[in-house]
């Protein structure tokens, strides 16, 4: 059996707050939670966006770091920054192509997902991936989710021309081999004018799932 | 800003080591008058000194060529020395260096626990390198007075400053000072190995690197600690051995000083660069997520990220936009979004209109 | 009685509900627990197995327990926060008695528990044994349920017992015993990723039980197609393959019309039905009048999706029926259910491997507390309370006289009821909140003042324990022993993490005690919870539910044990109906035909909207527990009113603006959350808070004629757009009934 790994599926997360519940009690960072579960737009879905450490394989907030505060460990999980060095200058957090380094003000340093290091250096698997009821993460073998997912896991990433390798999979349909933000089409400017004060997402409507007919009540 | 460096980093580096050991030297020069002052006994000391001044101008130069290190260095001190915002820079730099470096308020936030420790490790050691280095360099040195036994003089680069009497409280507290600063930063480690070994998520992170720094600081203080035992209670037992030893790691330290942990103390002044450098962001416009329109950083920040991650070949540009322009909420979101679409696209069902 | 003894603000100042937010003594506090005990949540009848951590006698935190096979290390929010909740601050370490216009003061054990028997004899003597009532929860252990309709039935001997399973499981259950005689989910959970067609009914699997998602996602990755019925389009919904946005109320004109296309199809298994059920044409003949149309109508939603649910559902080989609140919920909760029934039978596909049903149990142990007698028609065994084979064997094992047996009594609404218009007139209460919990609060308030005597025995100061005259501090769950019995019907074991602090009492303790000073000590001399098993496992001998052959050793070996299991080697049966044997006398299953009715209350011109209640994943029934744990409220601090913008628009309200939600019955003012993923001609509030902020204000005082099940899933409201409440109980924190 090969060795334990981290895997995302964001579609199939519930937004049930797990993770984010759990985060908080790792004992590398006990009482604050270092994952990340955004709401798309409740105003017409109920999408939710789970964020974990990917652990690139080249960390982009190490490389942006002025104080050389981000450190990976031997066996590639990119760590807090080292608080000796961290001068809280937030690069990290706006460089991270995955949004995941959060500035904590009061302390002036940067924290991010560590991949449950406290668990994972000794065989268990992180917090938030234990936890999660729809497995959108999930900590295990590669055969395993090969065994019990459709698609196949991957791990790269295209943002604008930059190409990201990480150590933590994502899980995507059998023929794609990157996943590649289509930054034109997510941007706001994708919207028809006059735009909606929301940025481009999938929206459902009950009410147009209705209208085949009228509904007059009874 | 141009934020590459020209040349070969470790030759200009270099340089700047060779610049910082020279100033050393000159000062050893200088305040010693001419070596006058200088006491044989501790070359060993004023040598290794010389050897970390290289080590810490070579390193630090090494640092500052990494193009965001260089870019935020030259930042601070540009708004730092703006005439306009210079005043207010000059009040916030007492009220910043208060809070930041002499109470530490930051680390206090961070653990009672271990703002004690850094605390009482950090007055300990500045204790005694106000002691330590200007009496190797020649700079201070005493003397018993001329016109009498019973009184000591001290001399500042030669001069004499003041006298104290041998039996009165001064002479003890001069004498003794480094023990108190080693007793100092010895209840600093006793706070500092307390939480290291209760806390299961230091315990978890930790690497030798960690402890390294707190071994020496530890063989420093005993060994010091041992020799005023030695003198003073045991008729100098092993006193020889243990001015060796507390030599060779005093030695060690100062050698040790640009490698390890204690390079911190030298990048950590690039905290105050930043928070003038996040007070002038705030002053200025703000960048508006490319994605929700909502403001997200300094235009400042953002505009010089882009210079950064220009310089270290990181290509967010692509047609039509700039991944740097998003916000990392949305960012988050756009992943989700993304890889939800890819299954919708490959034939995931999503509810339909019927 | 009076009203409350001291303004509401004053006790929630002294009881809270206040929010904890650090662990106990603080987060830096925690090294490495001294223990961990395995043991299961409490919130929710999933039951994850979870181990909590123990240091210096306190429980400090938790790990995911991953062996045990349910959820395997899964847990939801609740699960994650449930250790928060030992070592509150709120905790009831005193007896407590009510002080007129001051609130309450400590008294000691011996003379709180003198006192309620006084009252109980007293109350007895003066209006007859059924003038007091007895009324508990499904929160509660195998053991404690047992022992609470024992208590009222040989203790206290009045036919008043009910509990609060009856707002819960009462619908699923009743239609269970009708069509299969036996109450109980049919199959285990393994079944369904084995299911190629998946029907998940009125249950919003994502936020009331959330492990249940990867069940249907492992499912989905073999290939099994998804269909979910919902007025909101849930997080489940999102990504399903048919998703029918049903009008609250509409379930059985989508089931009917369903079955209708299956029979022109010719998806039926008739040589199934012809072996092995009765009852078939009857159903055929009714389903006829339900074509796509007229179910489209009757459900508010258009009649191709139904054509669609239908093409899924009726051809797979393989299938499983999942349903919940979202359909049992209604006066008509049961034919609801039934209807959905038909679903399964119709196709044959049941008792085999991923085939089959479950109905979601929402409450920790409302499996199996619905099966100890303390329900009031039921006996130990889910034996029946007016069956005179079955109540001598009650009495056997009782060793009471069968005739001193009461029959049958009032369940939860109309014993409330009874209260209200004064012919019960003393209660004893555990495990239940009626104060946030039953419907028309306006109607349960004015009821628990009528009271001459109310003893409420709880480990926190409810909102219904504030209208006591004395109140007895009980255990959670972690410091007690007992078992519970899951969704799934599997038997488990929790653990005892920690004793109960200083001036609590473990629930069994307090119930003993009050017995032996009804003089019935002898009945009631158990030494522990393992001894109230023993005598449950025999009680329940011979019934549906048969524990008999469950020991607490063998639960741990096995990881649980599914009945029923009647011998000591018996495997225990995960899955019942193998071989088309169902559990009526006859081994048939019985098909009941059924017609659409509308709702008690329909919406009008003066109240033309739909309110339908329910739940969010960080809360826990009635919030007593879950409202003081600070991670949970923060997650979703106060109940919000979704609505479309359709309707938003006509009533000018934006998201986050203030709502006024009223009925014929009561009011509440709550923040709008405005959003196209619900039915315009409905509305939904959730319903764990109490005061000016609790749903239940707004729902209707109707039940279900069958299972008793109020209707919390309709009723008919008006809203208008309301300024920010600044009264008294609006300042209050949002975790005790406020706003912000």
């Amino acid at each position: 059996m090969s060795e334990l790994a981290f895997f995302i599926d964001h579609s199939r997360c519930i937004g049930c707050r797990s993770c984010v519940q759990a985060c908080e009690e790792c004992d590398t960072h006990k009482g604050v939670s270092m994952i990340h579960l955004e709401t798309v737009e409740r105003a017409d879905s109920v999408q939710t966006a789970p964020q974990v450490c990917m652990h690139c394989v080249e960390p982009i907030c190490a490389r942006v770091c002025p104080a050389d505060a981000i450190k990976q460990t031997p066996d590639g999980v990119t760590q807090s920054s080292l608080k000796p060095r961290c001068i809280g200058c937030s690069n990290c957090v706006l460089a991270c192509p995955f949004g995941v380094p959060k500035y904590q003000a009061a302390i002036d340093q940067m924290m991010k997902c560590d991949y449950c290091y406290d668990r994972t250096s000794v065989g268990k698997r992180p917090m938030c991936a234990t936890v999660c009821p729809s497995q959108a993460l999930a900590f295990t073998t590669i055969e395993e989710i090969g065994r019990t997912r459709r698609g196949r896991p991957i791990r790269r990433w295209v943002f604008g021309d930059e190409v990201v390798e990480t150590k933590v999979y994502v899980m995507v349909p059998e023929a794609v081999e990157e996943v590649r933000l289509d930054l034109v089409a997510l941007s706001s400017k994708a919207e028809p004018a006059p735009a909606p004060p929301r940025a481009p997402h999938e929206r459902f409507d009950v009410a147009a799932l209705l209208e085949e007919e009228p509904v007059h009540g009874r | 800003m141009e934020i590459t460096g020209r040349g070969s980093d470790a030759a200009h580096a270099t340089g700047w080591g060779l610049l910082t050991a020279g100033v050393v030297v000159l000062g050893i020069l200088l305040g010693s008058r001419g070596l006058k002052d200088f006491d044989t006994a501790l070359v060993p000391y004023a040598g290794a000194t010389i050897f970390a001044a290289f080590g810490l101008g070579y390193r630090h130069a090494m640092w500052l060529r990494r193009p965001p290190t260089r870019l935020y260095w030259r930042r601070g001190w540009q708004l730092f020395f703006t005439p306009r915002r210079l005043p207010s820079n000059l009040a916030r730099l007492g009220e910043r260096l208060w809070s930041n470096f002499v109470v530490q308020r930051f680390i206090f936030r961070r653990g009672a626990l271990r703002w004690a420790a850094h605390w009482w490790i950090f007055w300990g050691c500045l204790l005694a390198a106000a002691v330590t280095f200007p009496l190797s360099f020649g700079w201070v040195r005493f003397e018993t007075a001329r016109d009498s036994q019973a009184l000591y003089q001290a001399f500042v680069f030669g001069i004499p400053v003041f006298r104290f009497p041998l039996d009165s409280w001064i002479a003890p507290l001069v004498f003794q000072v480094l023990d108190v600063s080693a007793a100092m930063v010895l209840v600093g480690l006793g706070f500092a190995l307390w939480r290291r070994a209760r806390d299961r998520g230091a315990l978890a992170v930790q690497q030798s690197s960690d402890l390294i720094p707190l071994v020496l600081l530890f063989t420093v203080c005993v060994t010091g600690i041992l020799l005023t035992v030695s003198t003073h209670f045991v008729r100098g037992f092993h006193y020889e051995f243990l001015s060796q030893f507390h030599a060779v790691s005093v030695i060690f330290t100062l050698v040790y000083l640009p490698f390890g942990k204690f390079f911190h103390i030298f990048q950590r002044p690039a905290q105050l660069s930043i928070s003038f450098y996040k007070d002038a962001g705030a002053a200025g416009p703000q960048a508006a997520c490319a994605r929700c329109g909502q403001p997200f950083a300094s235009a400042l920040h953002a505009g010089d990220l882009k210079t950064v991650e220009e310089a270290l070949s990181i290509r967010y540009a692509a047609a039509g936009a700039h991944y740097q322009e998003f916000c990392p909420a949305c960012r988050r979101k756009m992943l989700a979004i993304t890889q939800d679409g890819i299954w919708r696209a490959a034939g995931r069902p999503r509810p339909e209109r019927p | 009685m009076a009203k409350l003894p001291a303004p509401v603000p004053a006790l929630v100042e002294r009881f809270g509900p206040h929010a904890q937010r650090t662990p106990p003594g603080g987060w830096s506090a925690r090294g490495a627990p001294d223990r961990l005990v395995k043991t299961h949540c409490c919130f929710c009848g999933q039951q994850c197995g979870i181990e909590l951590a123990v240091k210096d006698e306190r429980v400090v935190g938790f790990e995911p327990w991953e062996d045990f096979p349910f959820n395997q290390g899964k847990l939801c929010p609740k699960g994650v926060k449930r250790y928060m909740q030992d070592q509150h601050p709120d905790r009831l370490l005193s007896p407590l008695e009510r002080v007129e216009g001051q609130g309450f003061r400590e008294l000691g054990w011996d003379a709180a528990l003198a006192r309620t028997a006084g009252e109980i004899q007293r109350i007895q003597g003066k209006y007859g044994r059924d003038a007091f009532a007895v009324l508990t929860g499904a929160s509660l252990t195998n053991e404690k349920a047992y022992l609470m309709g024992k208590f009222a039935r040989v203790a206290v001997r009045t036919a008043n017992i009910d509990y609060n399973g009856r707002l819960c499981m009462v619908s699923a259950g009743a239609a269970s015993k009708k069509v299969f005689g036996v109450d109980r989910a049919a199959n285990p959970w393994s079944d369904i990723p084995k299911a190629e067609a998946i029907l998940v009914a009125g249950a919003n699997v994502a936020e009331c039980a959330p492990i249940t998602t990867d069940y249907l996602w492992q499912a989905r990755e073999n290939g099994a197609k998804l269909i979910v019925l919902d007025p909101r389009l849930t997080p489940i919904a999102r990504t399903v393959d048919l998703f029918i946005p049903v009008r609250p109320g509409g379930d059985i004109g989508v089931f009917n019309a369903m079955l209708h296309v299956m029979i022109e199809r010719g998806w039926i298994d008739r040589r199934f039905l012809a072996e092995h059920t009765t009852g078939w044409e009857e159903v055929e003949r009714t389903v006829r009048r339900y074509t796509p149309e007229e179910g489209g109508r009757i459900a508010g939603v258009p009649p191709s999706l139904i054509v669609k649910a239908a093409e899924i559902w009726g051809p797979a080989r393989t299938s499983f029926l999942l349903h919940a609140r979202g359909i049992e919920h209604h006066s008509k909760g049961v034919e609801n259910c039934l209807a959905a029934l038909n679903l399964v039978l119709a196709t044959g596909r049941i008792g085999r491997e991923g085939c089959g049903y479950a109905m979601i149990t929402g409450q920790g142990n409302g499996q199996g507390a619905r099966e100890q007698g303390q329900k009031c028609d039921q006996l130990p065994g889910a034996r029946d309370v007016e069956n005179p084979e079955h109540r001598r064997h009650v009495a056997g094992v009782w060793g009471v006289p069968e005739e001193s047996i009461p029959h049958k009594g009032l369940s939860a609404v109309p014993l409330l009821e009874a209260i209200h218009d004064g012919r019960i007139k003393g209660l004893l209460l555990i495990c239940f909140n009626p104060m946030v919990s039953l419907p028309d609060q306006r109607f349960i308030g004015e009821a628990l003042e009528k009271l001459e005597h109310f003893t409420a025995i709880d480990f926190f100061l409810s909102e219904t324990a504030r209208y006591a005259d004395v109140v007895l501090p009980g255990s959670l769950m972690e410091e007690d022993e007992g078992t519970t019995t899951n969704v799934e019907g599997r038997v488990i074991h929790h653990q005892r993490a920690v004793r109960p602090p200083a001036g609590a009492r473990e629930d069994w303790r307090i119930i003993c005690d009050l017995a032996a000073r009804l003089g019935a000590g002898d009945k009631f001399a158990y030494d522990s919870p393992r001894a109230i098993f023993e005598e449950l496992r025999a009680a329940s001998r011979g019934g549906v539910a048969d524990y008999s052959g469950i020991t607490w050793e063998k639960i741990d070996r096995l990881k649980g044990v599914f009945w029923p299991c009647p011998a000591p080697d018996h495997p225990g049966t995960p899955r019942l109906y193998e071989g088309g044997r169902f559990g009526h006398p006859d081994g048939r299953a019985h098909l009941q035909p059924v017609e659409w009715r509308p709702a008690a209350e329909e919406p009008d011109e003066e109240y033309p909207i739909v309110l339908t209640t329910g739940r969010v994943v960080s809360q826990y029934l009635s919030g007593t527990q879950t409202r003081r744990i600070g991670g949970l409220v923060d997650q979703y601090p106060q109940p919000q009113c979704e609505l479309h913008p359709r309707l938003a628009a006509k009533l000018g309200v934006a998201s986050g603006d203030y709502v006024k939600v009223e009925s014929r019955r009561g009011a509440v003012v709550v923040r709008a959350l405005v959003t196209t993923t619900i039915r315009p001609d409905t509305v939904f509030v959730p319903y764990h808070w109490p005061l000016t902020r609790a749903a239940n204000n707004l729902t209707v005082r109707a039940i279900d004629p069958v299972s008793n099940i109020p209707e919390f899933k309709i009723c008919a409201v008006r809203l208008a757009k309301a300024a920010p409440p600044a009264d008294e109980l609006s300042r209050l924190a949002p975790e005790a009934g406020g706003v912000r």
